[in-house]
């Protein structure tokens, strides 16, 4: 039995760990907070010197620019004059080169911007480079802005020595707790834990003061149900399996739960310019109402997930009769050289998929393109393949199906294999056609792998992102999309709309999610039927 | 399946119905390979795999051509390529291993819920993850980076990783395991001395699996690496045939010689591959 204390001592160890992750990230906040509206306030105080036409603060960088005048050698470069302030007030020609002046000139443009869409004039913010630096621009007479820049400012150190401080103060508080005993026990891991609220109290930053209190809360009722005290003997009895998965763990969390989780946020946020602003649904509302647009409009969402349940039910379908009809062959005992079949067949999943696809988009591409040529052979007029649907959507069919038949054809000559040659004995001698054998014996042995092999099949079809970015990229008119495309050309080929393809990929992980629970019930009810 | 020989015609037909399928899934191969060794910029003139005239100029092309700052692209690319792929491999067969191992082994509570979630991930595309990394590593400044991709591709790998190692220690026998332990081994010994060793083929196929996976991938690769010196060889090769400028003679080079190292390993581990990617999905 461990000393109540040291069990104490445990459990306000992983409380507090909690809280000053907490309190870190409210100083982080508070500190950007307040280093921001500091600078700002120097660079506005800059500019009122500017106006009032006194000399600035020293280390703010303030000046008077004028408008902007066509360049007499190069008319489409447009110059601006500036004049500063400080030991000797001149005015010089904007240069390159010169330190602020690029950050100067953009943002005369941008006053000058603001001022044709009828906006007030004038604006003030840190720079978005990390480097603390703000700067402020206001439109004055004629024509003229007054301009600031502030240099970097450091913000304030992180306050390890309150933090040690205060964590030997909660230690010796929740200790003393123990020591008393009974219900003290848990008023000292409230309290021990709580202490760590008191900075972010000072900082002014009341979410994270009451998240730290809830977790300390926590902790206390927590105890009270002994859940802690089961949790560590969880702990050590299975520690060698926690070391052990702890690395995957770990990296899974980091590399996949948490960008998950951000994915899901960001599809609640609207992305503009390198802003986020929070919109709620609007971006699912966006997506589900079909942004407006007729149903046949291939920037409908129902539209494109249409084409997409028809690309998969294609494919997988094509897969799968493909597959097991070679399978079927291919498991003939009287046939020569299966292997070398085997290993012909096969050939399209041994190339790499990106390759397969610009490979059949050269074909498909052009009036003497390979496929093109082929018709001509024949006595065939050659197809312009990507301007109309049908064709450009036939032509990534046959790209994916070329690709995608060995995985059910090894699939099922797996499972054939496994079939005892006995069945088809018994069957035969009791006079059983072809086709019942192979209904009755055949299909029942061949659905268990089938089935997963189906689920997976239909799960990488229904994302089979290269063949439809690199075939027919979406052509004619982004009718050929299917959503994990399209969700791609939200975020990065129509003005970066990253909320919007993160709402995209929800709504497609939601599919996917529904798709396999309720695939994996058909599956099993099968089975129980065979 | 029946043991009889059927009619002449009948296994005729089935021949003929085999070569006629190889022949279309050779054609589009041997397509690329004539175009590789046929001078000009166009895909093709005529439907016949067979070149007529022979060159080496797109192989001398692809790698001798330079980049902004002189360098020699292929081989820049290749190198970008060979290292994202090997650390993906290290990182991915060195987590996985302990994973699988406890998976395999130990008991513990969240064990089922851990292996579904290990086949989850692996089940659903990395593309869904690929507009939140791409603002997550924006954010860290991790953009153009191969760290980044290495990360990225990690986790593709490791799910599988996972499975695959755990479905081979299930099938080494616990035996030696028990021998070691009266022994007085520890836990990391019997892993490390006993166990990894035993091991060493299913790891070699989870390696070379993690190493194709990262050396195949394009969209990713494509998204991440805006800077022409970072490119991995699909960015390479896709660029080569963009809809402004196509060489598909480069390209066809270029596709050769990058898809034939990958093409024997797929057929070295192919058992194995169809055998890992199935059993999650049968055991789960």
């Amino acid at each position: 039995m461990t000393h109540p204390v040291v069990k104490q001592l445990r459990d306000f160890a992983v409380g507090a760990a909690l809280a000053i992750l907490i309190a870190t990230i409210a100083f982080v906040a508070v500190r950007n907070k307040e280093l921001a509206a500091s600078q700002i306030d120097r660079a506005n105080a800059g500019i009122e010197a500017v106006v009032s036409d006194r000399t600035p603060l020293p280390d703010v960088h303030a000046v008077l620019v004028g408008g902007a005048e066509a360049s007499p050698k190069h008319p489409y470069l447009r110059r601006r004059q500036v004049r500063e302030f400080g030991a000797t007030p001149a005015w010089r020609p904007l240069a390159v080169g010169s330190p602020d002046d690029k950050l100067i000139y953009d943002a005369a443009n941008r006053i000058e911007r603001l001022a044709a869409d009828h906006k007030k004039p004038a604006f003030a913010e840190l720079l978005p480079d990390g480097s603390g630096r703000a700067v402020a621009a206001r439109a004055v007479s004629r024509g003229k802005i007054a301009i600031a820049v502030t240099p970097p400012a450091h913000p304030a150190p992180y306050p390890l020595l309150v933090f040690i401080g205060l964590l030997g103060l909660g230690a010796a508080l929740s200790a003393a707790g123990a020591l008393v005993g009974g219900r003290a026990r848990l008023a000292g891991t409230f309290a021990g834990i709580a202490t760590l609220a008191i900075p972010c109290v000072l900082w002014r930053a009341p979410v994270a003061s009451t998240a730290i209190v809830l977790v300390a809360a926590a902790f206390a009722s927590m105890q009270l149900a002994q859940i802690t005290d089961r949790l560590a003997s969880g702990f050590r009895a299975h520690r060698t399996a926690i070391g052990f998965l702890a690395p995957a763990a770990v990296s899974m969390f980091v590399l996949v739960a948490a960008p998950f989780l951000i994915g899901l946020l960001l599809g609640f946020y609207d992305h503009h310019h390198g802003e986020w602003t929070f919109v709620g649904l609007d971006n699912f509302g966006e997506i589900l109402s079909g942004g407006g647009r007729p149903l046949d409009d291939p920037l409908n969402f129902w539209f494109i997930l249409g084409v997409t349940v028809l690309w998969t039910i294609a494919n997988v379908a094509l897969h799968v009769t493909i597959g097991v009809a070679l399978a079927l062959v291919l498991s003939r005992k009287w046939l020569r050289g299966r292997g070398i079949f085997r290993m012909l067949l096969i050939l399209p999943w041994a190339v790499p998929n990106y390759i397969t696809a610009l490979i059949w988009k050269g074909m498909f591409t052009g009036e003497y393109g390979a496929i093109n040529s082929l018709l001509h052979e024949v006595g065939l007029d050659g197809v312009s393949w990507f301007s109309s649907w049908a064709s450009a959507f036939a032509a990534n069919v046959a790209t994916n199906t070329w690709l995608g038949f060995p995985f059910m054809m090894v699939v099922a000559l797996g499972a054939l294999e496994t079939i005892p040659r006995e069945l088809y004995e018994a069957a035969s001698v009791d006079g059983a056609s072809a086709w019942q054998r192979f209904r009755h014996i055949t299909l029942p042995h061949l659905r268990p792998a089938l089935g997963p092999a189906v689920a997976l099949g239909s799960i990488w079809t229904f994302n089979m992102f290269n063949v439809i970015f690199l075939v027919s990229g979406g052509a004619p008119g982004g009718s050929t999309n299917i959503l994990v495309t399209d969700a791609y050309r939200w975020a990065f080929e129509r003005g970066e709309r990253y909320g919007m393809a993160a709402a995209y990929a929800t709504i497609i992980f939601l599919i996917l999610l529904l798709w396999t629970v309720f695939g994996t019930r058909i599956v099993r009810r099968k089975e129980v039927a065979a | 399946m029946t043991t009889q020989r059927p009619r002449v015609w009948k296994m005729i037909a089935t021949y003929a119905a085999l070569i006629i399928l190889c022949a279309v899934v050779l054609y589009p191969v041997m397509l690329v390979c004539k175009k590789a060794f046929e001078p000009g910029r166009q895909f093709a003139l005529s439907a016949s795999p067979i070149p007529t005239d022979i060159t080496t100029a797109h192989f001398e092309k692809l790698f001798t051509e330079r980049g902004a700052h002189g360098e020699l692209l292929f081989l820049r690319h290749a190198l970008n390529s060979i290292i994202v792929a090997l650390a993906t491999t290290v990182v991915g067969v060195i987590i996985s291993c302990t994973a699988a191992y406890a998976l395999s082994r130990f008991k513990f509570p969240g064990r089922k819920t851990g292996l579904t979630m290990f086949l989850v991930v692996q089940m659903f595309p990395a593309t869904l993850l690929l507009l939140p990394l791409y603002v997550i590593l924006n954010k860290l400044g991790l953009l153009n980076s191969i760290v980044g991709l290495v990360l990225v591709y990690s986790t593709t790998a490791i799910p599988f990783c996972v499975w695959t190692l755990k479905g081979y220690f299930d099938s080494l026998p616990r035996e030696l395991e028990e021998a070691a332990r009266i022994d007085g081994a520890s836990t990391w010994m019997i892993f490390r001395r006993i166990m990894l060793p035993l091991a060493r083929p299913g790891i070699a196929v989870t390696a070379l699996f993690s190493f194709m996976t990262a050396w195949n991938e394009f969209i990713m690769a494509s998204t991440f690496m805006t800077n022409q010196t970072r490119y991995t060889l699909p960015v390479l090769i896709q660029s080569s045939v963009t809809e402004f400028s196509a060489d598909w003679g480069l390209f066809a080079a270029g596709a050769v010689v990058t898809s034939i190292p990958v093409m024997i390993a797929f057929y070295v581990l192919q058992r194995a591959l169809v055998g890992g990617l199935t059993a999650g999905a049968v055991k789960g």
